[in-house]
């Protein structure tokens, strides 16, 4: 079977100082280190070859980093170690953003999200990620740390390219920020693959926000997954719905927009013009179960 | 005479199960030697290329590698399964003047650690002159294409040609024709354990002996002696644990051969352990096939002809394809009665992995095309789909010409019984969902003897001690059909003791019978009858010193079991099976009591001895804007004789519907030029357990007397109806016909589209 | 370069110096001689190589080694007590939920930790919870027939 060919030497920092320091080293000594948390896609990637650290610093010691915290008024704070699996199980989760829990399901397997972690999955970059487009639609934040000092970025702005963000290569991603849902708001994440659990042919995640008589949408996200270099708002949709009653002829519109705005691409598994077609679906039904739940909110 | 069993037909556990629950259980996989070394195959990155020149310099100086070897070390045996026919032994051990395939071998490292191997590949320098390449058996046919091997013009590797009645007079009968053309794409084995093999070579005696990951020990030992132009009997193969075969494994490949070569001239042991990307783009698959069918039938549903075309992408070698194409022609008409019948089929060279038999095989593409076509007839002639089936079906003792007689044969009562149970399981279907069907018949292990084997098909020898412990020997294999249990219980029902009481040695070519191996569902009736056979020469002597003993007129019967033997009629007369066996090896000079059996298969056609069948329903829900398909579940009423094992024939037929469902959706082998485009367990997509619905199984008995205690085939035969069934299903919701297998959504939504266009068009 | 490695296995402290590239199934397999953890892709994706780690499932040929530095892992091997089948195993026996057994050690690894976190799972949560074990031979109903059986055998024996 295949193994690690190239090898390196593994570090395990205890504080998130220490961590810091030692990223911070990549410049001074021009040896490429790399982040280890779950190692669930990097392990993989080294395995393939594509990616070969000479140092690889795990944080999964860093056990200040393993959080999960609620607060009604500040929303969710998720330290960078928090497992997809400790999420999709929190009931605090499953409570207050039950879509993070539905998402959860279809990442890959339990044994992934027993050891993987949602700040690893959104470091990765992978334009198929489940969380991302989640993460777009309810607006989160994302806070990172050097020892330069701390910034935050929306997570709309966190992906740039296929497996590249704006971290630096000194940088963590310590928190992930999920502002509580606004009133009148219903937020619903479909991702669709043949198989269940697989990697998504597109995905969409869509929040809606009512006016207190529900019935006129006075904000909405509809952001896409797979079908672009990042997951993607689909802005033109975005419109269609603001301001506006929402009715199943209105999503169907909505649905054709964003599958106009998505840009996928050719894969064995489908062909650009399916996907595309898949994305308007999704968008109509993903629309329909947010409505329903920002009415029900 | 009503037979009543100790333990046939009783729910058994696995008789490896301790093991395989434990983690007890070797595999090749799990097995090393002292001072072993590790083999690494160097693969070829063109389709087809010649060599020109390979040079190992650079990775013979790595520290740590021992020995590298290419096509010139090779002793040039070419070795086939087809070894009555010498031009169809067309595999080498590693490629000597040109590749055929991307993944073909060109050279193996033998070295300390498996990081040195792997880096030693990168440093041989091999010259190609690249050729250009064919990827599709209708190019291949030209007179322009290039030649995959030489010798073989227009790429035609084998061809068939079967036919009995008068089909031209036949479809001059028929009220109604159709025509319909198929492609079938090819399927991938995907085993959980990849192909693997440990060799070790004596240096004092020349002898060798292999572990392998083999479902065949026999196959493997000709092959190595093929290849190595060795004695058989100089060559010893072991078959432990085997994580699963479906039929990928019957050939002799290169991790054996290459293993074996590196140990001969290392004289240290190898293992060769191919990696998941390797062993998708290396090993062998399940035939693509283009397929035209044309059925007559009359206005009352009744078929008067058939004729198939077929032509078959077979690949770089032959393998077992010449077999499936062979299996095509008549498995496709089961479990029918087709007066006239023509099947014209040939076999073609391409530039890709080879094509052999895989789970169902000759049967599964082919159904599925017949199967698909019978339905669009049912609805064209306002029949239906059962009623069509019930029209058309075997009776016990039917023949086809030339080619199959079908003595057990319960089809009917399984469509009678499917017919009474389906109104009660699924009463109505909601918008988008149907119900789809098809019925299915398969071998009980194969009659034609291309491997061209002077010894019985299957052997076996039971010694029982004095303790009355029995030592089982056969070649049979087990590779996780249950075969092992099986076996046991056979053995353990025709002494009348318990399985406890017997030890099983199998799968060991130096010291068990020789059986052909696990294919083609041959081991419960060959290898079953073997061992009765052996256990029953025992239980004669036993039985007979029993007799004697009680001084009972030789007209009485008497019966083993219970771990007595005893008067039928009077079973308070008798001894301890114990007892008698002290006694028999006593009067036996004080030699353990040894029976010998063989099984070879005769006045029953071409094909095989008895055949399993039955009918299979599916229910799915279409998703018609994204072109879903949801199995929903699955209801299946069998005949496979006497069940032996009615656990283990459950857990086949599961298995057999899940690959089933994963060649009808979702198991697909694109490539670019020969460039498999999808080789590992995430990009090559088998239906995991959340998509696999429930499956309901019923029985209906019948009696084989040609097979051990009345059993025949059970459960391979339920892969080939699967995809039928479930894309019958599709068709009966939504009308969508489809001219493949694997259905994605999106050949799913186009079928969808083009069946309401055409309703739209007849309005 | 080398780097020690500390970690109890099946109960017992183990101490290696191992090339920290090394995955934990190849520490376990060819370090250890634990050969019941088996080894089926090469992406992530059988679950094949599960064992289990401070209590939940996971994936061996997905870990480093190093990963597991401190930690507590059971194997297939440590299951079992002594010579009494774990009724988990008894399960998969007498449900006929292994077939050729290859994927059998992590679908057992699996339920081990689905059962200890649930108790009493239905069908649905054990076909949730065990997604990710492809299985070439069984078609999974018979494997989630056990977990169900053995979820009764363990109420039993409390
Ligand atoms: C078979 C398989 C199937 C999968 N299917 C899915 C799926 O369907 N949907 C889906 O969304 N995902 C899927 N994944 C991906 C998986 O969910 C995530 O990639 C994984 O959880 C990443 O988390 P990790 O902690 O293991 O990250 P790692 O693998 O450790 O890291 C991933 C990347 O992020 C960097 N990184 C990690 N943490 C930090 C940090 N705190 N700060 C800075 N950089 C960091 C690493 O350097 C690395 O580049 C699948 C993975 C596999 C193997
Ligand atoms: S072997 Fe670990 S997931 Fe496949
Ligand atoms: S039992 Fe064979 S792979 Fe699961």
């Amino acid at each position: 079977m295949k193994t690690i060919v190239n090898g390196f030497e593994y570090f395990s920092p205890k504080t998130l100082e220490e961590a810091l320091k030692m990223l911070s080293q990549y410049d001074s000594e021009e040896k490429e280190f790399k982040v280890i948390a779950g190692g669930q896609s990097l392990n993989l990637m080294m395995k393939q070859g594509i990616l070969m650290p000479e140092c690889l610093v795990s944080i999964k010691g860093l056990s200040e980093l393993d959080y999960l915290n609620y607060d009604a008024k500040e929303g969710l704070k998720i330290g960078a170690l928090t497992t997809h699996r400790a999420i999709e199980t929190s009931d605090e989760i499953q409570k207050n953003f039950k879509v993070l829990v539905e998402m959860e399901h279809n990442v890959s397997s339990t044994e992934t999200r027993n050891y993987g972690t949602l700040a690893g999955n959104f470091c990765h970059g992978d334009p198929g990620g489940d969380p991302a487009p989640v993460l777009v639609a309810l607006n989160a934040i994302i806070k990172m740390a050097s020892v330069k000092g701390e910034r935050t970025v929306p997570a709309e702005e966190f992906t740039l390219d296929y497996y590249e963000t704006v971290l630096g290569h000194d940088e963590l991603l310590t928190e992930i920020q999920i502002p509580v849902i606004p009133p009148n708001t219903g937020v619903y994440y479909t991702k669709y693959s043949q198989i269940l659990g697989d990697f998504a042919l597109a995905s969409a995640a869509v929040s809606i926000t009512l006016d207190d008589k529900k019935e006129k949408c006075t904000d909405v996200r509809i952001v896409l997954g797979s079908v672009g270099s990042t997951a993607m708002r689909a802005k033109k949709a975005e419109e269609i719905l603001k301001g506006k009653k929402i009715t199943d002829e209105l999503l169907v519109q909505a649905g054709q927009a964003a599958s106009e705005e998505s840009d996928p691409t050719d894969s064995v598994e489908a062909s650009e013009e399916y996907k595309r077609e898949l994305v308007g679906v999704l968008v109509k039904r993903v629309g329909k179960e947010a409505l329903e739940r920002a009415k029900k909110a | 005479m009503k037979r009543e069993y100790s333990i046939i037909g009783k729910p058994t556990g696995n008789v490896d199960g301790a093991a395989k629950t434990t983690g007890e259980a070797k595999y090749c996989f799990d097995m090393s030697l002292p001072n072993q070394l590790y083999g690494k195959h160097l693969r070829s990155p063109y389709a087809h290329a010649r060599i020109l020149s390979i040079d190992t310099s650079e990775a013979e100086k790595l520290q740590g590698v021992k020995a590298i070897i290419t096509g010139k070390d090779v002793p040039g045996g070419k070795w086939g399964l087809w070894r009555r026919f010498r031009e169809l032994c067309d595999q080498i051990a590693l490629a000597d003047d040109k590749v055929r395939f991307i993944g073909e071998p060109v050279a193996c490292v033998a070295a300390t650690t498996k990081d040195i191997a792997e880096q030693a590949i990168e440093l041989i320098n091999v010259e190609y002159e690249p050729l250009p390449g064919v990827f599709d058996p209708l190019e291949a046919i030209k007179d322009d294409a290039p030649l995959v091997h030489d010798d073989f013009e227009n790429n035609i590797n084998a061809t068939r040609h079967i036919e009995w009645g008068n089909v031209d007079e036949g479809f001059a009968q028929a009220d109604y024709t159709r025509e319909d053309k198929f492609t079938c794409f090819p399927q991938a084995v995907a085993s959980m354990e990849v192909h693997n093999s440990l060799a070790s070579y004596d240096k004092g005696s020349k002898r060798l002996t292999v572990w392998s990951s083999t479902q065949s020990p026999y196959y493997l030992q000709l092959g190595l002696a093929d290849a190595l132009k060795m004695r058989e009997g100089d060559i010893r193969v072991i078959k432990p644990h085997v994580g699963g075969g479906f039929g990928g494994k019957n050939s002799t490949m290169p991790d054996s051969t290459s293993a074996a070569l590196l140990s001969m001239k290392t004289g240290r042991p190898v293992k060769i352990v191919f990696n998941r990307e390797e062993e998708f783009i290396s090993t062998e698959h399940r035939t693509g096939m283009h397929v035209a069918l044309k059925i007559g039938l009359k206005k009352d549903g009744k078929i008067v002809a058939r004729e198939c075309k077929v032509i078959t992408d077979g690949g770089a070698y032959t393998g077992l394809g010449a077999t499936a194409l062979y299996l095509s022609g008549i498995f496709q008409t089961f479990p029918y009665k087709i007066p006239n019948y023509r099947y014209d089929a040939f076999r073609t060279y391409t530039n890709k992995v080879w094509a052999t038999s895989v789970r169902g095989f000759g049967a599964t593409p082919t159904v599925y095309c017949a199967e698909s076509q019978l339905d669009r007839a049912a609805k064209d002639l306002g029949i239906d789909p059962l009623q069509i089936r019930k029209m058309n079906v075997m009776e016990p003792g039917y023949e086809a010409p030339g080619q199959y007689k079908v003595d057990s044969c319960g089809i009917m009562p399984c469509i009678e019984k499917m017919e009474k149970r389906i109104k009660e399981k699924w009463p109505k279907v909601e918008e988008n969902e149907g119900i789809g069907f098809s019925a299915f018949a398969y071998m009980s292990g194969g009659i034609f003897n291309w491997i061209d084997t002077p010894y019985a098909y299957s052997g076996a020898r039971v010694q029982v001690n004095i303790d009355g412990t029995v030592d089982l020997f056969t070649q049979a294999s087990d590779i996780g059909q249950g075969h092992n249990t099986v076996s046991v219980m056979i053995c353990a029902e025709e002494l009348g003791i318990g399985m406890e009481d017997i030890r099983l040695h199998p799968a060991d070519t130096a010291t068990t019978p020789v059986d052909l191996g696990a294919w083609g569902s041959r081991e419960t009736l060959m290898n079953g009858n073997a061992i009765k056979m052996a256990a029953g020469q025992i239980k004669q002597k036993l039985v007979d010193l029993a007799r004697a003993k009680l001084g009972e007129n030789i007209a009485y019967d008497l019966v083993a079991k219970d771990k007595r033997i005893y008067l039928e009629l009077r079973p308070e007369r008798g001894f301890s099976y114990y007892d008698i066996v002290r006694d028999a090896i006593k009067l036996n000079d004080g030699e353990p009591l040894i029976g010998t059996g063989h099984y070879t298969p005769h006045n029953k056609g071409m094909i095989s001895p008895a055949y399993g069948m039955g009918i299979m329903a599916i229910k799915a829900k279409v998703d018609k804007e994204i072109g879903h398909i949801e199995p929903q579940g699955v209801l299946i009423v069998h005949d496979c004789g006497q069940e032996i094992n009615p656990l283990g024939a459950r857990g086949q037929v599961e298995g057999s519907v899940h690959m089933g469902l994963g060649y009808c959706l979702c198991e697909d082998m694109p490539n670019d030029n020969g460039m498999l485009l999808n080789p590992s367990m995430n990009d090559y997509k088998i239906v995991r357990q959340r998509d696999m619905p429930q499956i309901e199984l019923m029985d209906v008995p019948t009696y084989e007397a040609e097979g051990p205690f009345g059993a025949k085939e059970a459960a391979e035969a339920t892969i080939a109806p699967t995809a039928p069934a479930l894309a019958n299903a599709v068709f009966a919701a939504t009308g969508a016909e489809f001219d493949s297998n694997v259905l994605k959504p999106e050949k799913v939504l186009k079928a969808i589209r083009a069946a309401e266009a055409k309703k739209a068009q007849k309005k | 370069m080398k780097q020690i490695l500390q970690f109890t296995v099946n109960g017992e402290p183990r101490e290696l110096l191992i090339d920290p590239k090394k995955f934990l199934v190849e520490v376990l397999r060819e370090d250890l001689g634990l050969t019941g953890t088996h080894w089926a892709c090469d992406t992530g994706a059988c679950c094949c190589c599960t064992v289990i780690m401070d209590g939940k499932a996971v994936k061996s040929c997905s870990i480093l080694a190093m990963q597991a530095n401190g930690r507590e892992v059971t194997t297939i091997e440590g299951l079992a007590d002594g010579p009494n089948l774990h009724p988990i195993q008894q399960a998969f026996i007498d449900n006929w939920a292994l077939q050729c057994g290859f994927c059998s050690s992590g679908q057992i690894m699996a339920a081990k930790a689905l059962l200890d976190e649930n108790p009493s799972p239905t069908r649905e949560d054990i076909q949730l919870q065990m997604d990710g074990h492809l299985c070439r031979c069984t078609g999974f109903n018979m494997i989630q027939e056990a977990i169900l059986d053995a979820a009764e055998r363990l109420k039993g024996q409390k």
